[in-house]
């Protein structure tokens, strides 16, 4: 049982692994559930979390994602984040899959 | 030996029947060519001083000179054929910087100077080599003479404003417009979009209630995104239905609901289809939705202007399914379809919402509502033109109604008796009561809410001058029912100037009532125009120490006496509060917002019109309140 450290590792369906701030994946609700050591999940224990639905292009950008939230918190204003549009759909199933 | 001459060991090239010709009648061909050098420079110069001395100054003049280079090289391009060999090869790669350059900066500044200090070297080179090699060479011809238009090849006139042609001719004007069109294309591609929209946008967002604070949300980023590429899209995929309904919203507002779109959001298992501006559908447009999505149980149409009849029976044919059907301007379908839907459908259905109807639907449609529609449990008619009195009093025989929203058309008058027996009947049931502009309304119609409402939730009376304040007071002392979550009072004042003697509609002694009842509870609070609520009435509410922890909304429009402390007063006394809304308060300056609230609508043109907090909590935003006012 590893202590909660600071970075957690995220895994796409087709085995890409991203490794991110616990801080910034937490901004979903759904991973901050998941890797929460209350709740007794396997990706508490081992920091990490599988997508099996979503794909390496489209958890790349969630990535990036968490770390423009993170960064623009407190921000007014802030420019849109750009992606590629082919992406757009699916990165919109992951979203909404996320709740973020 | 005549034919050595001196100099003869010059190599000269083949003399034109035109050289020849001049020699012989005594022409120098080097005056000639002389005054041809002249008048170039003159064109130059010329066409300099329409471009006006601005752009003389040379900011990257290596580039120029390049660029110069280039261009003198490529126009009096070099004598022999050594010398042109080579010249070629760099003029090649000079005039594809020249190029480059010209296009950066998209003028032609520096050509012009080097270029004549250019000329004056050539006059080293051999003379008659040089003139027939400029005779045949496209040099540009002064304004007044007729060129060939580089593009176009059609003959014109050249002026100081002909423009360059991409290889160094001239072209004609209407090439050169073009011209012009597509290098401003380049530069406003390059450039951001105009401050103005942007600043519409960002204010169009914040009135929506969009976050303010921080980024938005990568769904809503996705969303924006599709909406962007409307063209683009076939389908949405396995998207859950509360995404189809934000998509949908926001291709109305952006007016990309269209026939060719709509496709995108029929799948055959949704149960709900919402499209909140479905102007450009057609006919068969409606009917392709019926047919895609058949079970559909949950139908919102608003601005449905070409919703015909026979579209309604298609959908009686189709759908079975139906609950909910809200309708806005749905002015195409007649009576008898309105007769046929409710007997059709009317058992199933739950909820009818039906607006901006003027041509058809009278009381006999609702007549027809009320026999057949028994399990009706929300209704809304709003903005019918043709209904009545009589329909007031029909709808007591809809016994399991919950909600109900009536506003008919300001030329009807609807007594008392019909809404206090309407009350009476319906009001142990109703959670929702809302009757708006119903200007003949009195003091009975609350009385009668006083004592047979025990579930509502949401109250609305807005528009009435003839209910008094003392029936409000006693509607809100002692009620059994539990306290309001929205409560709206909007335009309940009297008409007339001067103060009434007895205080008409929402006034301090029931607004103080109201908060007594409702403030544990409250979420939205809406009295604009309740002109007759005192100062001292506010300051006591919003004092700051009772705290009202769920509102959220309030709106305090055209209420005179508001001023700067009662607004931060609210501030401290709303913890949850997320918008203010205080058109025409007057007494209201300098605020301070704190965060998270969004301020809307102050009077002063320093302040702006929605002023959002920024990172300061309610206690420091007060206290810079008080510093600034005294």
């Amino acid at each position: 049982m590893a202590a909660t450290s600071d970075y957690v590792t995220l895994v796409s369906s087709d085995d890409y692994h991203f490794v991110v701030q616990r801080s910034s994946a937490c901004i979903s609700p759904a991973v901050k559930r998941m890797l929460d050591p209350m709740n007794g999940f396997l990706e508490a224990k081992t920091n990490t979390v599988r997508f099996d639905t979503i794909n390496a292009m489209v958890l790349e950008k969630v990535c990036e994602y968490f770390y423009y939230s993170e960064k623009n918190e407190s921000a007014r204003d802030v420019a849109d984040l750009d992606f590629p549009t082919e992406l757009c759909l699916e990165l919109l199933m992951a979203a909404d899959y996320l709740d973020i | 030996m005549s034919n050595r001459r001196a100099g003869a060991n010059r190599i000269r090239g083949p003399h034109s029947a035109l050289t020849d010709f001049l020699a012989a009648n005594n022409i120098s061909a080097a005056q000639i060519r002389d005054d041809y050098e002249r008048r170039q420079r003159e064109a130059e110069r010329d066409r300099n001083a329409g471009e006006g001395s601005a752009h003389q100054e040379q900011k990257d003049s290596s580039d120029d000179e390049d660029a110069a280079l280039a261009q003198a090289a490529a126009e009096e391009a070099s004598k022999k054929a050594k010398k042109r060999k080579r010249g070629e090869k760099e003029v090649i790669e000079k005039i594809k910087k020249a190029k480059a350059a010209e296009k950066a900066k998209g003028s032609k500044k520096g050509k012009k100077k080097p270029k004549r200090g250019e000329s004056d070297e050539e006059d080293d080179d051999d003379y008659d080599d040089a003139l027939a090699r400029n005779m045949y060479k496209k040099a540009k011809p002064p304004p007044g003479q007729f060129e060939h238009c580089e593009i176009c090849s059609k003959r014109f006139t050249v002026t100081p404003y002909s423009k360059d042609g991409p290889d160094g001719g001239l072209v004609c004007t209407p090439c050169g417009k073009e011209l012009t069109k597509e290098a401003k294309a380049e530069q406003r591609a390059a450039t951001k979009k105009p401050v103005g929209r942007k600043r519409r946008k960002v204010e169009s967002d914040r009135l929506d209630g969009l976050t303010h604070l921080g980024s938005k949300s990568l769904q809503q980023l996705c969303i924006e995104k599709v909406a962007q590429h409307h063209n683009q899209i076939d389908s949405l995929g396995d998207l859950p239905g509360s995404v189809y309904e934000r998509l949908s919203q926001i291709f109305s507002k952006k007016r990309v609901m269209n026939p060719k779109t709509l496709p995108v959001f029929l799948r055959p298992d949704l149960d709900k289809i919402a499209i909140d501006d479905a102007a450009y559908l057609e006919v068969d447009d409606y009917k392709q939705i019926f047919a895609v999505v058949p079970h559909v149980e949950h139908i919102v149409l608003r601005n449905a202007c070409q919703f015909k009849d026979e579209v309604v029976e298609y959908m009686l044919e189709k759908c079975d399914n139906i609950k909910h059907l809200q309708l806005y301007a749905a002015n195409l379908v007649t009576n008898p379809m309105w007769q046929e839907l409710f007997r059709q459908a009317g058992p199933r259905l739950e909820t009818i919402q039906l607006q901006w109807l003027d041509a058809a639907f009278d009381d006999d449609t609702v007549q027809d509502i009320v026999e057949h529609c028994a399990n009706l449990k929300r209704l809304k008619l709003k903005l019918c033109r043709r209904i009545t009195e009589e329909t007031v009093k029909l709808i007591p025989r809809l016994a399991r109604l919950v909600h109900l929203s009536l506003q008919v058309s300001k030329h009807q008058e609807v007594g008392s008796e019909s809404l206090v027996s309407l009350v009476t009947t319906n009001g142990p049931n109703l959670q929702t009561l809302s009757l708006e502009h119903f200007v003949d309304a009195d003091d009975s119609v609350v009385d009668a809410i006083h004592y047979h409402c025990i579930q509502l939730k949401k109250l609305r009376i807005s528009e009435n001058d003839y209910i008094t304040d003392a029936a409000y007071e006693a509607l809100f002392t002692e009620w059994q029912n539990p306290p309001l979550i929205f409560v709206d009072f909007n335009s309940t004042r009297c008409l007339e100037e001067n103060e009434p003697a007895q205080a008409i509609g929402l006034a301090s002694k029931s607004f103080a009532a109201l908060m007594n009842h409702s403030g544990s509870a409250l979420k939205h609070l809406d009295i604009a125009s309740c002109r007759h609520i005192s100062k001292a009435c506010f300051m006591e509410i919003f004092d700051g120490a009772t705290q009202y922890p769920d509102l959220e909304y309030i709106n305090i429009s055209f209420c005179n006496s508001v001023e700067t402390t009662i607004v931060a007063g609210i501030f401290k006394s709303c913890p949850a509060l997320k918008q203010l809304v205080a058109f025409g308060c007057f007494d209201v300056t300098h605020v301070v917002v704190p965060r998270g609230i969004a301020l809307i609508g102050m009077p002063t043109a320093q302040d702006a019109i929605e002023q959002y907090g920024m990172g300061i909590g309610v206690e420091e935003a007060i206290g810079r309140m008080v510093a600034v006012t005294g």
